[in-house]
């Protein structure tokens, strides 16, 4: 089984390679350079730069499976004996219910905001793992019979910053409405300072305005960061290959599955629980501040 | 022959890019090593708080990969800001 996962992960990483040199052959004479998968192109034009692209185009394929994955996994009949439909879709939802939810949330908002939590739970390791996919969809061609055909290529929507902060700033949204809904506008500001004597104050009250803004920035740029080096560090392996001489072949591959591996396992997971979980805790503190 | 290997050798090149790259590396590393001592710091907690009391090894873990993810996050804030600059400046 081990043996089995280890070859489908090494077939999965020397593939987008094979594309990559079918169009490093061709008449293109360009260097390679790993920063150019994160060029987007505009495949449809739209007018207010609501351009799709690569990006947006995994977006909206992540968006599609997450649903289905909800209706699949959750939509079972109750039965006496329960199917392993039934039992991925418990485990799921425990996690999003013990490890995310009740670690940040008040007991009295979970009701509400247990369904934001666990949607961005599911949506973000949706993304995560469509990026470790080789999918057709790129940005280059590749002629095959006489037909052009995308190429295979690895490449995930959240390893680009707009998607990741488009996603803070929801969460940051709701964080402060909910504080004030919740505290009245007065206590909730209130709330941000800490017990400090008076003539701190001019000192402590802008660090913890920053400190808010800091929280939007932590938070998309740690998903996108992640992401982002993790799918530069398989391509810059692979790309040795041409860098260097097809002698590192072995080497580069080896390596490639290892952070390829490295990623699936637990870079994924991991960064789809962290950001619900700062999500919730975020919002748990904006509704109960401590004092 | 030698001391103009050392001393006088010419550079070739864009002399910015390489203080840019040399820059970008060292500023990551130095960025991985405190990161890394963060990590070490977790798991070797986790170890210890587990051999203590396994009764709370449920609890523990979802408390350990936070302060994981939170920790290595610091070496992309750095892999970040070293990419900004190395493209902007």
């Amino acid at each position: 089984m081990t043996r089995l996962l280890t070859l489908a992960g090494a077939l999965f990483v020397a593939l987008p390679s094979l594309a990559l040199a079918s169009t490093t052959e061709g008449a293109t004479d360009e260097e390679f350079d790993p920063a150019h998968e994160w060029e987007l192109q505009s495949w449809v034009d739209l007018p207010l730069g609501l351009d799709i692209n690569k990006a947006v185009a995994y977006v909206i394929l992540g968006t599609a499976i997450t649903c289905l994955l909800g209706i699949v996994l959750m939509r079972v009949k109750f039965g006496r004996d329960p199917t392993k439909r039934q039992a991925v879709g418990e485990m799921i939802y425990e996690v999003a219910q013990v490890q995310v939810a009740e670690q940040g949330l008040p007991t009295k908002a979970i009701g509400r905001w247990f369904p934001y939590v666990a949607t961005l739970m599911i949506f973000i390791w949706v993304i995560n793992m469509l990026g470790f996919i080789p999918l057709p969809l790129s940005d280059e061609t590749v002629e095959i019979g006489g037909v052009d055909l995308p190429t295979l290529g690895i490449f995930a929507a959240t390893s680009t910053l707009s998607v990741t902060l488009a996603l803070a700033l929801m969460t940051w949204i709701f964080t402060h409405v909910e504080g004030i809904r919740a505290n009245g506008a007065g206590g909730y500001f209130k709330s941000w300072i800490p017990e400090v004597p008076k003539a701190m104050l001019p000192l402590i009250i802008p660090l913890e305005i920053l400190g808010q803004f800091m929280r939007l920035i932590s938070l998309s740029v740690r998903l996108y960061a992640n992401m982002l080096a993790g799918h530069m560090l398989i391509l810059t392996f692979i790309g040795l290959i041409f860098l260097t001489h097809w002698a590192v072949f072995p080497f580069s591959v080896l390596m490639g599955t290892t952070f390829y591996l490295f990623e699936v396992v637990i870079v994924v997971s991991i960064q789809a629980y962290i950001f619900a979980a700062l999500s919730a805790i975020y919002i748990g503190s904006a509704i109960e501040p401590e004092h | 022959m030698l001391s103009s290997f050392f001393f006088l050798a010419e550079t070739t090149g864009d002399v910015a890019d390489a203080g840019k790259a040399i820059a970008l590396a060292l500023g990551i590393g130095l960025g991985s090593l405190g990161a890394g001592i963060g990590i070490g710091n977790i798991f070797g907690s986790m170890i210890q708080a587990v051999a203590r009391q396994p009764e709370l090894r449920a609890e523990l873990t979802g408390i350990q990969w936070l302060g994981f993810a939170l920790t290595e996050a610091v070496v992309f804030y750095g892999l970040i800001g070293g990419l900004l600059a190395f493209v902007l400046i």
